[in-house]
């Protein structure tokens, strides 16, 4: 009689425990299927529209972010350098090599819920393609450092982890047509300090 | 032991259940979503400009720095909503969501007629009327067909540098957001 309340009382907290912290989980960190992957850089064509499944759904309700359309443009995130090591806000990044066909494109670092960090006062917080410097080949080459950096600096403050994200403009990347070259620049670690 | 077994297995499939639950529930119940974020800002059919702000009990909105925003939510069960505005940008673009934050039209100003910004948003009923007579107000419009009552609209435009923050600014301030009667 006991052992079987014990039991019962053993399958409701599984129940109701793992589900609620998966789900949480689920809503908090997973952002839904459907990802676009190229090199280090990962996009979600689909989220934000009708279209989108039932965790990209969730994880919009609890965000109330106002997901870009189809012919707004496109996000693309950045959480791991080349290497596969997260990219930390202390440490110097290279970001080298051409972008995707867009009218424009932006890059800032933002905290880990997306948020742009605020690099202090007088810095940049975001750099966009018509400002940066470009090689003679039409490459280009992006230092993301606490650091003032020659070139084309992205500031950076603080400790902890950093996303980059690397906003397309009126771009045909999130079609399926097949006809869009997907060339996104690598990211590679140079130093870390502290 | 086979007892335990069966509770552990129970236990399994019942964490499955309110998994999915919980997801499919979050939608109805978030109390911080896109739809509550543009209540808080003021009235209805009116453009208000879209803050970063960790304001109390909101997320921060996850927004690209070099972009301004102006947000509007509107009712379009009695009467279409027309969406105007007049300036140059660099760029801008506009998107229309329907009360869960889902994006269900976007054009930007290559798109658009003439680079202006002017819209009508109507239900498919509305759309019969407005293709039999066209409002002499709406002659221009970009006519939009949703199958929705509430909604929201987010022009954003892009500032390259300061210097074009009150170009953009006063963009925005030009925008306006009126049931087409």
């Amino acid at each position: 009689m006991f052992r079987n309340v014990l039991l019962a009382l053993i399958a409701l907290v599984i129940a109701v425990g793992g589900g609620t912290l998966s789900a949480w989980y689920a809503v908090n960190r997973f952002d839904g299927f459907g990802a676009l992957t190229v090199g280090q850089w990962t996009g979600h064509p689909e989220a934000g529209t009708l279209l989108s499944d039932p965790y990209a759904k969730a994880r919009a309700a609890r965000e109330g972010a106002f997901p870009l359309g189809s012919a707004e443009g496109l996000a693309f995130y950045a959480y791991d350098d080349n290497q596969g090591q997260a990219l930390d806000r202390r440490c110097s990044y290279r970001i080298e090599g051409n972008s995707p066909n867009s009218r424009f494109w932006t890059l800032y670092a933002a905290d880990r819920s997306l948020i742009a960090l605020d690099p202090g006062k007088d810095r940049l917080p975001a750099l966009h393609s018509r400002q940066i410097l470009r090689q003679e080949n039409g490459q280009f080459v992006v230092l993301v450092s606490p650091k003032a950096q020659p070139g084309n600096w992205l500031a950076t403050m603080g400790a902890g982890r950093m996303v980059l994200v690397m906003t397309l403009y009126d771009t045909p990347v999130g079609s399926n047509s097949g006809l869009v070259d997907m060339t996104f620049p690598a990211v590679t670690r140079i130093s870390c300090d502290g | 032991m086979g007892k335990l077994f069966r509770a552990l297995l129970f236990g399994l499939i019942g964490a499955g259940i309110v998994h999915i639950a919980v997801v499919l529930l979050v939608p109805f119940y978030s109390d911080r979503n896109a739809w509550s974020r543009i209540s808080a800002y003021g009235d209805d059919w009116q453009f208000h400009s879209v803050t970063r702000d960790r304001a109390p009990g909101t997320v921060p909105l996850a927004f690209d720095p070099l972009f301004q925003a102006a947000a509007c939510r509107f009712d379009i069960e009695d009467l279409p909503a027309h969406i105007t505005g007049v300036g140059t940008t660099p760029y801008w673009s506009i998107s229309v969501y329907n009360r869960q934050g889902e994006n269900i039209y976007s054009i930007n100003d290559r798109t658009a007629i003439a680079d202006q910004l002017d819209l009508v948003i109507a239900t498919p009923l509305q759309m019969i009327e407005l293709n039999k007579t066209k409002p002499a107000a709406a002659e221009n419009s970009v006519l939009i067909e949703a199958d929705m009552d509430e909604g929201f609209v987010v022009i954003r435009s892009f500032v390259p540098d300061e210097s074009w923050k009150e170009e953009v600014g006063s963009f925005l301030q030009s925008a306006s957001c009126t049931p087409l009667l």
